[in-house]
């Protein structure tokens, strides 16, 4: 490893490059899913390899490969060099990096029990059990999956850094979809999309007591079917914290990019209204939003000892009392607006340039109980476990859909109602927001597929959130 | 890259190795590079080799897969262990009848593949690149974009005496051009990247964006529109996984149940999936080495049929259709070579018989509201644009819509005789749409 390292560095300076990192990354993954009874797919892949990013006449290159060699170390430093004098061709000013305190670490981490010690007879016969109380009348696709990963990954930079680092993470969910022959309808436990994830070992699985809720979601989705479709208009609602989440996420984490600030994702991923002359003036949101980058959270999924820059994790404040004060930031964007580099930046895996990604952006638990925040409505609706989502590629209009509803009359929850969705503007929704429950509900939810980047790249985030309340809404654009 | 000779000795290799009733070995490789440019420099410029070494075996019923990114002895060995391993510890999967039988096909191995693109290098993607910040820069813009070439390779083996071997090419360049009120967009994509027109594309971004400042806003409602291919492909490819597959019929989310000899669509839709077209970035077999068929979706909006893997027919008495992702997937079998036919139209006649509605370049951030009605909302996107009395008059802040691929695909009043590939993970071929009464939901600040 040590020798893969020199040679990729070496080989880097010696073909000129001012600043060279070289990262290897070994993922093992076991992936599990049942569907109607029956083990769906069930697959462990490996993957191993390296890249190196340099900084060559004051512009980025990058390469990678799986050949671990010490000649192909130094091979694919010499190609890296050879993009970055490309990438110089059209440079207006060189790259120029933040300074940050050089590490050297070996970080491991430590799970109640080792989810591949875990016998894959005890992960099936769980999901299929749980799939067996899902067969109710009108649930058509029962179904259940499990995740599990092992990363090791060494970081090292011609500055100094060596840093090793072990991640282990799970992550479970099962649903149930019930038709009437003329529509669907999905309930998810404990969120959608696979689940909830977080740094943990196998106990997740234990925690989440699936057995107890199988039978819950099915019944939900069959009687989603019959509930009457949610009310249309202007009104007040309460999100769960699966919801919650997905909403920090679009539109506090994403916005908050500050490469996406900085126009270096407009081919794709889009910008950002928060741009750098609103920083420490905009009102983002009313005078309890609390909105923090947290790295440092333990077992939670966006977490992490330090970054794919060497930069050591931290907690910040992105808004602070409703009022906007931060950026997720690199060392080259933290440089440019003469910030302090938080370490945000992550890549997918060996063969991926970092690039800025969520940490764990979380919403500041609040004073209120679930039950305070639903009495405070005269008429709105709960909704909770997201199902569609949008938003702008300035981060500004969106339009979230919920698996599943309740109005709230006179301060009381009523009916069940389906095709729940709400839309709004960013910062006039976060204005809106005045009742946070408290941190007996705050809860750290792993989303696992936030994509962003070219090429793509997936990344592992998370958001700590607790129910929270939003006046006049627009609520049901569905007929 | 690997090359035939090497990849299919690789699987023989593991094939060898397995103790189980069948098995399948895969062997997927890509040496991808992608020029990305953002404020007028290039900002990312990366270069990646990677192999996956997927492996399958089926114990009666129980089946097992494993992969790797390394495809030495040792762990080609490890692979098939691990994969057997798994498939003793599996259950029964009642709907599992074989992997794919052997079926004789001839194409060349080399359909899709041009040696200019494999063989660009950085300079030459710069050059590229520099050719659209250029332009950008003549109209004070400022260019974003990519430059990507692959060369992917595909060889599949299995013990039942399957043995395919294909390696293609995919070059696509993009320039999303940033004012300071407005935006412009524009892709190309070919197997071939000398092939590709990078004035046009520095000149339709560039234009759309020109053309495009100081929007105004406007109420949401009703509209006709005219939708370009970027938009047609960004709505209706939910229909692809949603609808348009076996998985999808009997997980109950295809408006296609109990529907098929129905006329569902407009008459003038026609849609189809074809490996081989001339109109797609070609692919010969698919990923369980099934020669792709040709495959109706829609003729003239009568509902005819969709694609399978093996998994999906065999279970039903049928064959395969060539449309298997890399397996174990939860989204096979999936059209990976989706084709809308032409019409007669052309774009410019298409905008002067529209009298009051818009056009729109581009659709953003689509999502499923309601998966069998197949209810879409997302947001237009770099162009968005007036027109009046057949001519387009003014730029107009972006819009959400919220509309049915089912109900839109009934209200298409005119379709373009061009069709273009729109490349995004796999093509997808469309023409011009112009659609009447579809339906805008909500509006945003630029």
């Amino acid at each position: 490893m040590q020798d893969i390292v020199e040679s990729a560095l070496l080989s880097a300076k010696r073909a000129g490059a001012s600043y060279a990192d070289v990262r290897i990354v070994e993922q093992e993954v076991e992936e599990i899913s049942t569907k109607n009874g029956s083990v769906d797919a069930l697959k462990r892949s490996y993957t191993k390899g390296f890249g190196v990013r340099v900084i060559f006449n004051g512009a980025w290159g990058f390469s990678s490969s799986f050949r671990m060699t010490n000649d192909e170390a130094e091979k694919v430093a010499e190609e890296a060099v050879a993009i970055a004098k490309a990438s110089s061709m059209t440079k207006i000013e060189d790259v120029s990096l933040a300074d940050i305190e050089i590490f050297q670490d070996d970080v491991k981490q430590s799970v109640k029990i080792n989810p591949f010690s875990v016998s894959l007879s005890k992960k099936i016969n769980l999901l299929l059990e749980a799939d067996k109380l899902m067969k109710i009348p009108g649930v058509i696709v029962r179904s259940g999956s499990m995740y599990f990963l092992s990363e090791v990954k060494t970081f090292a930079s011609s500055e100094g850094s060596y840093i090793k680092q072990e991640r282990i993470v799970s992550g479970a969910g099962i649903s149930s979809i019930a038709t009437d022959g003329r529509e669907i309808q999905i309930r998810s436990y404990p969120s959608s999309f696979g689940g909830d994830y977080q740094r943990k070992g196998y106990e997740l699985v234990e925690e989440y007591k699936f057995l107890n809720n199988a039978e819950r979601i099915a019944k939900e989705s069959v009687a989603l079917l019959k509930a009457k479709p949610c009310p249309s208009g202007v009104m007040d609602i309460v999100l769960g914290g699966a919801q919650l989440a997905l909403q920090v996420h679009e539109s506090a984490g994403h916005p908050t990019e500050l490469d996406r600030v900085l126009g270096e994702e407009a081919s794709f991923a889009g910008t950002s209204f928060l741009t750098p002359d609103k920083l420490g003036k905009f009102r983002y949101g009313s005078d309890i939003v609390n909105i923090t980058a947290d790295a440092t959270i333990p077992e939670a999924l966006g977490g992490f000892a330090y970054d794919d820059e060497g930069v050591k994790a931290k907690r910040i404040y992105l808004v602070k009392n409703g009022l906007f004060v931060g950026y997720l930031n690199s060392r080259e964007t933290a440089k440019k607006l003469k910030l302090e580099p938080m370490g945000a930046m992550r890549a997918q895996s060996w063969n991926f340039m970092p690039i800025i990604r969520m940490t764990s952006i979380n919403l500041e638990p609040g004073d209120k109980t679930l039950d305070e925040l639903i009495a405070g409505v005269d008429h709105g609706i709960y909704m909770d476990t997201n199902k569609s989502w949008s938003i702008d590629q300035n981060r500004l209009n969106f339009q979230f859909g919920t698996e599943i509803g309740w109005e709230i009359k006179n301060g009381k929850i009523q009916d069940m109602v389906k095709n729940p969705t709400y839309t709004g503007i960013t910062y006039e929704f976060w204005r809106s927001c005045d009742a946070i429950a408290n941190k007996d509900f705050w809860h750290v939810w792993g989303v696992p597929n936030c994509g962003k980047g070219e090429p793509m790249q997936t990344m592992q985030v998370s958001h700590g959130v607790a129910p929270a309340r939003f006046r006049n809404v627009k609520v049901g654009v569905l007929k | 890259m690997i090359g035939k000779e090497k990849a299919l000795e690789i699987l023989k290799k593991a094939l060898s190795y397995s103790q189980a009733d069948q098995t399948e070995a895969v062997l997927l490789g890509e040496r991808s590079y992608l020029t990305g440019f953002a404020n007028n420099y290039i900002h990312r410029n990366v270069g990646s080799e990677d192999y996956q070494f997927n492996v399958r075996v089926a114990f009666g019923k129980k089946i097992g897969a494993a992969s790797s990114n390394i495809a030495d002895e040792e762990s080609i060995q490890k692979v098939i262990k691990d994969a057997e391993t798994i498939a003793k510890f599996q259950k029964d999967n009642p709907d599992f009848v074989s992997f794919a039988k052997p079926e004789e096909a001839k194409f060349d191995s080399k359909l899709g593949y041009a040696e200019s693109t494999a063989e660009c290098d950085a300079e030459k993607r710069a050059i590229i690149a520099k050719k659209i910040i250029d332009r950008s820069k003549k109209f004070g813009f400022n260019a974003s974009g990519t430059v990507e070439t692959a060369t992917q390779e595909f060889a599949v083996m299995n013990s039942l005496g399957v043995e395919r071997y294909a390696v293609r090419t995919v070059a696509s360049v993009k320039g999303v051009i940033m004012g300071d009120t407005s935006s412009g967009y524009s892709k190309e994509s070919n197997i071939d990247i000398d092939k590709i027109d990078v004035e046009k594309v520095a000149e339709e971004s560039v234009s759309i964006a020109d053309k495009g400042r100081n929007p105004e806003p406007i109420e949401p409602g009703k509209y006709e529109v005219i939708l370009t291919p970027y938009a047609v492909a960004e709505f209706i490819s939910h229909m692809l996984y949603l609808s348009l597959n076996a998985r999808a019929l009997k997980e109950g989310s295809s408006f296609l149940i109990n529907n098929f000899g129905k006329k569902l669509l407009g008459d003038n839709i026609t849609m189809f999936d074809d490996g081989f077209s001339k109109l797609t970035i070609p692919m010969p077999f698919d990923f369980e080495g099934v020669p792709k068929k040709k495959v109706v979706f829609f003729e003239n909006g009568i509902a005819k049929e969709v694609v399978y893997d093996t998994l999906t027919a065999y279970r039903e008495g049928k064959e395969s259709t060539g449309h298997s992702l890399p397996q174990p997937s939860p989204y096979s079998p999936y059209p990976m070579n989706f084709i809308m036919q032409g019409g007669a139209g052309n774009v410019d006649d298409m905008i002067s018989h529209v009298k009051h509605g818009l056009f729109v370049q581009r659709f953003w951030y689509t999502n499923v509201m309601d998966p069998r009605k197949l209810v879409i909302t997302g947001m237009t996107r770099d162009g968005l644009f007036l027109i009046e009395n057949g001519k387009i008059t003014r730029p107009l802040q972006n819009m959400r819509f919220t509309e049915s691929i089912i109900t839109a695909l009934n209200n298409v009043s005119e379709i373009s005789k061009s069709v273009k590939v729109v490349y995004d993970m796999a093509p997808v071929s469309v023409p011009y749409l112009r659609i009447n009464n579809f339906t805008f939901t909500g509006k945003t600040e630029f």
